[in-house]
């Protein structure tokens, strides 16, 4: 039997793998545990991407029809790892159907959960209806392809981002100190849709720093700004409180540049939410033994490794957000590249 | 009772009476002070809307508060730090009207170095943005007519009638516009300088430049004086001018 590379998770980053794996003619077998490939854009229906502004199925799509329909790779849904045995270039790996596959290699792409947002309970999550996370206004546009406040069911007046809920922050303990890297970005985004669709609302976003880091400057900070008229206001929203005299909510904070305390009212709060690796990433380290990060438990590269999908155990690549926050695009990318890597390590000879 | 950290409340939000009654409870002595809270209850909206409108304002948006501006400006710089263009925009954009009107004693004098506008990295026209809030706000009663308009009213008087402006009639007319005395020769009717009602700080003002001055070009201020320079063409120009003004409905003074 040829020699064969598995790849653990179907979201961008594993079916980046997955697809040059298959069309360098590598035998390849796919283990994705929900029952549909795509990962979080597609299962939990996000509406627009970052940075380009394509729906996941644009973007998603195409990799899910051909890993699918590629004779080379064998996907596995509603399937699990769980064990791994042996080293490079000999894995035996059980997965949850009862199957074991060999494998020469390892690309893990098993991603990131969102921040529960109830763990910051000043920030009304659950308690408030109109304290919605992003993810959620996401579904909204995405599933009813409308804006409301979910108490009552009309256009809200006033939406405000609050940047950060999860991320940059000690107070969680040492897991959510890092940036999420989209939530700047993605704010905009969102912010500038709802301007487009809805002239007559007025958004804010709630900012320590804005981190549209690189090209998304222009696109995801100066045009809500300037094309749209996003409001940002700078100052970390320190709890959100409910006025039943008119039905509204209160965002406190201080207005950090005028250097005075504020609680203004919103009709809708949106929760910028933080990333955390997934359930799956921590119990796959474990597994093989992969380094983290001692905080986050991100999976860390190999120390003396110039590219970040090399890990610290011969044969086992990492990809996507395992690693940390990541964009879809980078994902893909770096799936690829896991990908490519893989090939190489196993010593596949690629023909024309 | 004493308050701490004085420099930190601002005098209008000290309530304190010698006799204070709460509830049938005679509260005089030590509990009859009141510091009203500093909290921003709500934003003004509708403001920015306006100060889109005005053509001056079109680039507010654009800021995005690295306070080059604020940093370059001289007047900010040398005469007043509560003189911050950087905070007037995010100001009139978030609509906090009562932190306006706080500087409303100094939010009109822009010196128009443009340092501002020609340094912006975001295309702001900054010096044009803060003379549109400053519009807006005087629109809507929210300050008096700012002296530095009267001047600029002043101004373009002078260019519109000669085309051009002369440096003396612009100065001692000023001067007598604000209530000094101008001394004047009786036939032309011509301000002489330094007799009258000169105020001192003036005289020395304007002796430190005309000592240095070279003399060819002191006589050419004289003759300026006493003939009026004007631009080639401007009575039909201004006939043109005047006709589009009355077509537009446009004044000088407002």
């Amino acid at each position: 039997m040829a020699k064969s590379v598995l790849v653990i998770g179907g979201g961008p980053a594993g079916l980046g793998a997955a697809k040059a794996l298959g069309s360098l003619g590598i035998p390849t077998v796919l283990v994705e545990k929900e029952d549909k490939l795509g990962g979080r854009p597609v299962i939990e229906d996000y509406h627009t991407l970052i940075p380009r502004k394509m729906k996941p199925d644009q973007v998603i799509g195409p990799f899910v029809s051909e890993v699918q329909n590629n004779p080379n790779v064998d996907v596995k849904l509603g399937t699990e790892v769980e064990a791994v045995e042996g080293e490079a270039p000999n894995f035996k790996v059980k997965l949850s159907n009862g199957e074991t596959v060999e494998a020469a290699a390892i690309v893990v792409a098993t991603g990131f959960q969102h921040f529960d947002p109830k763990r910051k309970g000043e920030l009304g999550y659950g308690i408030y209806p109109d304290v919605i996370t992003n993810l959620e206004l996401e579904q909204m546009f995405s599933r009813e392809g409308k804006l409301y406040r979910p108490s009552n069911g009309e256009l809200p007046k006033r939406v405000a981002f609050v940047f950060c809920v999860g991320s940059r922050d000690r107070q969680l303990g040492v897991t959510n100190v890092h940036c999420c890297r989209y939530g700047c970005a993605l704010s905009g985004l969102q912010g500038s849709e709802i301007r487009q669709h809805y002239p007559e609302v007025n958004v804010f976003c709630y900012y320590m720093d804005v981190r549209t880091y690189g090209t998304w400057e222009y696109p995801f900070y100066w045009e809500p700004q300037e094309k749209h008229g996003v409001r940002y206001v700078r100052g970390r929203i320190a709890e959100i409180t409910y006025n039943p005299a008119d039905g509204r909510l209160r965002i406190k904070h201080e207005d950090t540049i005028v250097q005075r305390p504020s609680e203004v009212p919103m009709d809708l709060v949106v929760l910028v939410l933080g990333m955390e690796p997934s359930e799956g990433t921590k119990k796959i380290a474990k597994m093989l033994g992969l380094a983290q990060d001692p905080d986050s438990l991100f999976l860390l590269p190999a120390e003396d490794a110039a590219s970040n999908i090399t890990s610290n155990k011969a044969g086992v690549f990492i990809a996507g957000a395992c690693k940390g926050p990541i964009d879809i695009e980078s994902s893909i990318a770096e799936g690829e590249a896991a990908g490519a890597e893989a090939a190489a390590f196993i010593g596949a000879k690629v023909t024309a | 009772m004493a308050i701490h950290e004085r420099s930190l409340v601002e005098p209008e939000r000290v309530l304190r009476k010698e006799r204070l009654v709460i509830d049938g409870i005679d509260v005089s002595g030590d509990w009859n002070l009141v510091i009203l809270p500093r909290v921003i209850e709500d934003y003004d909206l509708d403001f920015l809307d306006e100060v889109l409108k005005q053509p001056e304002g079109k680039t507010i948006l654009q800021c995005y508060q690295c306070s080059y501006c604020t940093a370059s400006c001289p007047v900010h710089n040398y005469w007043d730090e509560r003189y911050n263009p950087r905070h007037f925009i995010y100001l009139a954009r978030l609509g906090l009207i009562d932190e306006l009107q706080k500087r409303a004693d100094v939010i009109w004098r822009c010196v128009s170095c443009h340092k501002c506008t020609h340094r912006c990295p975001k295309g702001v026209l900054v010096e044009e943005t803060l003379k549109a809030i400053l519009k807006v706000m005087s629109k809507k009663g929210l300050i008096e007519e700012y002296p530095s308009k009267k001047f600029d009213t002043f101004f373009l008087e002078a260019v519109f009638e000669h085309g051009r402006i002369e440096d003396g009639e612009l100065l001692f007319g000023w001067i007598e516009k604000q209530g000094y005395e101008v001394f004047k020769d009786p036939v032309l009717k011509k301000p002489i300088p330094f007799l009258g009602g000169t105020p001192e700080w003036l005289k020395q003002l304007a002796i430190k430049p005309i000592k240095s001055m070279n003399i060819d070009f002191l006589i050419l201020n004289a003759k300026h004086m006493l003939f009026h320079p004007k631009t080639k063409n401007w009575n039909r120009f201004k006939q043109v001018l005047r006709k589009v003004m009355d077509e537009e409905g446009v004044s000088f003074v407002h």
